[in-house]
């Protein structure tokens, strides 16, 4: 088991890395067709004032002058030994512009997801204690409710409501915690749905197997049944749930800081979009992968742990993690 | 020898009035892709600055905007739009991955250990991110928008596809069929596919509902067509600078999760009644 | 079956018991009692509704299940009874033992976790002793390192010790009545045997009632003081069971006990017998020697086939028999070439099939046709019962269009089955139906050799007879060759004509079927013939089918 574990995490680990290496490459393909010249584009652009032979120097300071692949392993070569590249439009580290950004956005995942969590297992217990007729079956309807509407008509609700309507906080300050308490909230709603529905699934799945019947003709009331039988095998997949949506908040920070007017990772690739600023997009990008991959990493190789069922043969655990792929009910 | 106790797994809503329901608003949203003119008779471009801001009412369900426009109109005409650009995300993600899946699935060995990695770079970065970066490399537009939300979604279907694929090749009927000469390329699109798509379904109906907010969230932050186009998307970008007139926000809002509620709940349905 | 004295109630008295899921009733109007330490068996096939009747006693119903009429535990009314006040009798005086062992223990949690939630029932404060008197329960069902079990979790121990743990923990808090529901399906022959000797000895130790569940007319006959005969969810005959089993009154009770192999050896013998004459004289269609393979499970090596030898006449039937693991499902593999063996030959019609890659084995599966164990799995579930039908004649491009109609029809005829048919879906057919589909399928090439690869063992006995006999009129009618796979001797009986024994992926013993039924050799095809509910009370370990049924 020992040997069959260290063997499972080093074969993990090695995918994990690939996995990143990989993206990088991906990112920098995707980046460098896009259209027009990003010399051209961003640096020729009358705002920056840059003079010919500034821009000259900026282009072989960069490698820009040089062929696609040469330019990748530069970039990569970079990306490995922890350099960022700097930024084409304000001639920054791009470590710098990110670094500065960071923290906002780390405050507002880090709430989403606990928001998420808690939304979730209120949503997916309720819907299991509750009687049908008292709630139960609109707890249960809520997730689809909550995948329905775009994340940034939850967000202008929520400040239609909280800020303008009740109060609690001012758009114009959009660091003070009910703002940011609400952000969170706006960016964590669709995320709990995604997670209580897989929640709810594992639930109905383990509470109608035999063992849990066996575990009742024992002489076991509901809440103990529930407590003793049913949470645990219920609860492991939500942890690769949970690592697999780290990347949806992330993505989903753009639209929400957009709508909230907070400064953060989100803004800051939204305007190196319009920008077309190329290094701090590639760099963003691939720190996300960075993150999603580590947080999954030590999903996939804490799971082994909690679950004894999982015999380790090289490869990652099965279990249904998405709602996609809960089997068909009559399959 | 069996265990006679069937369990029919608990809905949320009674199935055939939620369903067709669903069916009804989809056949309304249909209707209004092919012929926006039917439903109204406003012009979803011009308007009449004098009736500007008005709040819903009998003559503007949906109220008028800034400049006098009804609502409802631009809704209507823009529904062509938010739903073909669905459809393009959704054929785009369901081929691609479809496709990846399925000769992930079936051929097994190198290509799919070289299509699996593949898809792990796709799930490695954030949907909504890659969405983004490829409608920056493609260019702000409503298609390309929709290009883009299709292949941030091939991985998706990619993971199911396969998982079916791999399920269905190692099924007893697959074998059967090779007993009694059936050839590999029989195997694959007389058994396996039929098959394997059958959880497909259900999962693209519930990605094209997905697909209509990514495209509404690229259009709210401006990588769509720009006014006067009327996406959804765009109108509840538009109207958020009018958050004093909240139906500006509300109706092409209600209309989207409306939408999107039905199809989710469509998707329900197949996944259990296959 | 009326209480002892007349004046203490019988343990458990049911009267006028029905359920329904919706407007759906599957048990109507069913009545029994069972006295204390007393025996009755509920007995009858899938849709019977036994299973429901035991789960309404223990009011484990799903949700929509309704049930009303009367259930009297000791005299107490327990359908009407609210939730908490029943749920105290859950255990300590019903226990239960349900279907399927694997899956009826909580996968992530010990097994000494969920004993001591049947141990607290008892009334016991200090946890040494409940420790003490769960590990005494373990070693009472027969489970030999106690403590090893106790720690270990479900997956680690094989189906029978899961068994032997859910009877201990049913027994544990000493109930006046124990539910078992189906207890030994899921197991192999020799080791129901051993379970359902357990739980003969726990009753008669503890004087439980005992309610089972069966679909096995025998095993009913040998472990219960009662039987209860259902049909579609109503009681087709009750009564003691030397009488139901003697002489059944009921038109249902005398086709079940028609059905059952073990009781009518010689049902087929007209059919059958004109085979035993070709063992000798009919040249080999199948030779197989010497065959050996190996597979490698997590880094050891595994011997799934181990040297086996058997050639099989022409017009004949041949059986392997052996319990889950003996590598009978291997040696078929092998012999149609599915998978190729590491050492030894094949030879099927004169053809060498051995040592061939997949691609050039397709002419030899013209005559050479496999028939699946489970024909829920074995037909695409998209395809319609025509297609299904005629795909073998379509692959191997075999007569006109307008022919392969016709084949499809004559096939689908053989089998018995109507041409309103052609048209459906498996969904809408039935097990039966379906296993004869199949049977069709293989048929329609016209093949020399059918493989059956327990072709019977997902039905029900009356659904099995009927495959059986449509089999056996084949064989007549067409001269095929059957290689028949089974983990049950009685029905290997009534249709082979020569066996081979298996065990560990060796053959033990082979033989005409007389020779092996009537003079076994060794011991483990003893222990075999042993485990075979006969019908007669239990237990008889040196009694033997041959004389059992003379």
């Amino acid at each position: 088991m020992q040997g069959a574990y260290m063997n499972y995490a080093a074969k993990r680990l090695l995918q994990a890395v690939v996995v990143v290496l990989l993206t990088y490459v991906f990112t920098f393909i995707v980046v460098s067709i896009l259209p027009g010249d990003p010399v051209t584009n961003v640096l020729r652009d009358p705002q920056n004032g840059f003079t010919e032979a500034e821009i000259a120097q900026i282009v072989a300071a960069q490698g820009l002058d040089k062929p696609i692949p040469v330019q990748l392993w530069h970039s990569l070569s970079g990306f490995v030994t922890g350099d960022l590249g700097v930024s084409l439009r304000s001639s920054r580290p791009v470590s710098d512009l990110i670094a500065e950004v960071l923290p906002s956005t780390l405050r507002l995942a880090g709430g989403a997801l606990a928001v998420a969590l808690v939304l979730a297992m209120g949503i997916a217990y309720g819907a299991r204690f509750l009687p049908h007729r008292f709630g139960g079956a609109a707890l249960r309807a809520l997730p689809s409710l909550f995948l329905s509407v775009p994340s940034f008509v939850i967000g202008l609700l929520l400040i239609h409501i909280f800020g303008f309507q009740l109060g609690l906080f001012m758009v114009i300050d959009p660091n003070s915690f009910w703002a940011t308490f609400f952000a969170a909230v706006a960016l964590g709603i669709p995320i709990s749905a995604q997670i209580a529905e897989v929640l709810m699934a594992n639930l109905d799945h383990e509470a109608s197997q035999d063992y849990a019947a066996v575990a009742r003709a024992r002489g076991l009331r509901q809440s103990k049944l529930f407590f003793r039988h049913l949470l645990k095998p219920s609860s492991l997949p939500v942890v690769t749930v949970i690592a697999l949506m780290v990347g949806e908040v992330l993505g989903n920070t753009l639209i929400t800081e957009t709508v909230f007017g907070r400064t953060g990772v989100g803004s800051l690739i939204q305007r190196s979009v319009v920008t077309q600023d190329l290094p701090v997009l590639q760099a963003i990008v691939s720190l996300a992968a960075v993150v999603f991959a580590v947080i999954n990493l030590i999903a996939d190789l804490i799971y082994p742990l909690l679950d004894p069922r999982v015999k380790l043969v090289g490869t990652a655990p099965r279990r249904v993690t998405t709602a996609d792929e809960l089997p068909r009910a009559n399959a | 020898m069996m265990i006679s106790v069937t369990r029919t797994p608990r809905v949320a809503l009674p199935a055939p009035l939620g369903v067709i329901l669903s069916l009804l608003v989809l056949a309304v949203i249909v209707g209004w892709s092919l012929a926006p003119g039917l439903f109204t008779g406003f012009d979803p471009a011009i308007g009449i600055p004098a009736d500007k801001l008005q709040g819903p009412s009998a003559a503007h369900w949906f109220g008028t905007d800034h400049l006098g426009r009804d609502l409802l109109a631009r809704v209507i005409h823009g529904t062509a739009s938010s739903v073909s650009s669905a459809v393009i995300a959704v054929v785009i993600a369901l081929v691609l991955g479809g496709l990846i899946g399925l000769l992930s699935g079936f051929l097994g060995g190198w290509v799919d250990t070289i299509l699996a990695r593949l898809v792990d770079v796709l799930l490695a970065i954030p949907n909504f991110l890659l969405a983004v970066i490829i409608v920056t490399a493609l260019g702000f537009s409503t298609t390309n928008a929709a290009i883009a939300t299709g292949i941030s979604a091939v991985a998706v279907f990619a993971r199911v596809m396969r998982s079916e694929v791999i399920k269905t090749r190692s099924a007893t009927f697959v074998e059967a069929s090779f007993l009694s000469g059936g050839s590999r390329w029989h195997i694959l699109t007389r058994h396996v596919l039929p098959n394997a798509s059958r959880s497909v379904l259900p999962l693209a109906v519930l990605r094209f509902g997905q697909s209509i907010l990514v495209i509404a969230g690229l259009a709210f932050l401006g990588y769509g067509d720009p006014p006067p186009a009327s996406d959804w998307g765009l109108l509840i970008s538009i109207g958020k600078d009018y958050l004093k007139w909240p139906w500006l926000v509300y109706a092409p809002a209600l209309v989207t999760v409306v939408t999107v509620l039905s199809l989710n709940r469509i998707s329900r349905w197949l996944r259990k009644t296959d | 079956m009326a209480s002892q004295d007349g004046l203490t109630p019988p343990l458990l008295r049911v009267d006028g018991l029905s359920v329904a899921y919706g407007p759906n009733e599957v048990v109507r109007d069913v009545g029994f009692e069972l006295g204390r330490g007393k025996s009755i068996a509920l007995i009858g096939e899938s849709g019977s509704g036994k299973s429901t009747i035991a789960r309404a006693v223990l009011r484990l119903l799903p949700a929509q299940g309704r049930a009303t009429g009367r259930v009297a535990f000791q005299g107490q009314e327990i359908l009407s009874l609210p939730e908490r006040r029943f749920r105290p009798l859950r255990g300590k005086a019903i226990g239960f033992v349900p279907q399927d062992p694997g899956n009826a223990l909580n996968p992530v949690r010990t097994i000494g976790a969920q004993a001591e939630e049947a141990a607290a029932l008892l009334d016991e404060r200090d946890p040494r002793i409940r420790r003490a008197i769960i590990l005494d329960t373990f070693a009472q069902v027969g489970l030999d390192n106690p403590q090893r079990v106790y720690d270990s979790y479900p997956h680690q121990l094989s189906g029978g010790m899961l068994q032997r743990v859910l009877i201990g923990l049913a027994v544990l808090p000493r109930p006046a009545l124990l539910v078992a529901d189906e207890p030994t399906s899921a197991l192999d022959v020799t080791i129901q045997k051993r379970i359902l000797d357990l739980l003969s000895k726990l009753r008669q130790e503890l004087d439980i009632g005992l309610l089972l569940i069966t679909h096995d007319l025998a095993i009913a006959a040998e472990r219960t003081d009662a039987i209860l005969v259902l049909k579609g969810g109503e009681v087709q005959e009750a009564g003691p069971t030397a009488r139901v089993f003697a002489s059944p009154a009921s038109a249902y009770a005398r086709k079940l006990h028609a059905d059952v192999p073990a009781l009518n050896p010689d049902r087929y013998a007209a059919l059958r017998d004109p085979g035993f004459a070709r063992l000798k004289r009919a040249a080999p269609k199948i030779e197989v020697s010497n065959v050996t393979k190996t597979f490698s499970v997590d880094g050891r090596n595994l011997t799934a086939v181990d040297n086996v030898s058997f050639a099989v006449p022409a017009g004949t039937t041949h059986a392997l028999v052996g319990e889950s693991g003996s590598g009978k499902t291997t040696t078929i593999r092998l012999l149609l070439g599915l998978d190729q063996p590491d050492a030894g030959g094949i030879t099927v019609a004169g053809t060498p099939l051995s040592g061939r890659a997949p691609e050039t084995l397709r002419e030899a599966w013209r005559h050479l046709q496999l028939v699946y164990q489970n024909p829920f799995t074995s037909l695409d579930p998209t395809w319609k019962v025509e297609t299904l039908i005629r795909e073998p004649l379509d692959r191997f491009g075999i007569a006109t269009p307008k022919d392969r109609a016709d084949r499809v029809r004559e096939a689908l005829a053989n089998v018995g089955l109507g041409e309103h048919l052609l048209a459906r879906k498996p969904a809408a057919l039935s097990g039966g139906q379906r296993q004869r589909v199949a049977i069709a399928r293989a048929l329609v090439l016209k093949p020399d050799v059918i493989v059956l690869d327990e072709p019977t063992s997902a039905l029900d006995v009356s659904v099995q007879a009927d495959i059986v006999g449509v089999l056996l009129d084949l064989q007549a009618n067409l001269g095929l060759t059957y290689v028949f796979v089974s983990h049950d001797l009685a029905l290997v009986r009534q249709l082979a004509h020569s066996v081979s024994v298996m065990h560990r992926g060796r053959i033990v013993e082979h033989g005409p079927v007389s020779e092996i039924f009537d003079r076994p050799r060794e011991a483990y095809t003893r222990t075999l013939l042993d485990a075979i509910p006969s019908g007669l009370s239990a237990p008889q370990p040196s009694r033997r089918l041959a004389e059992a049924v003379a």
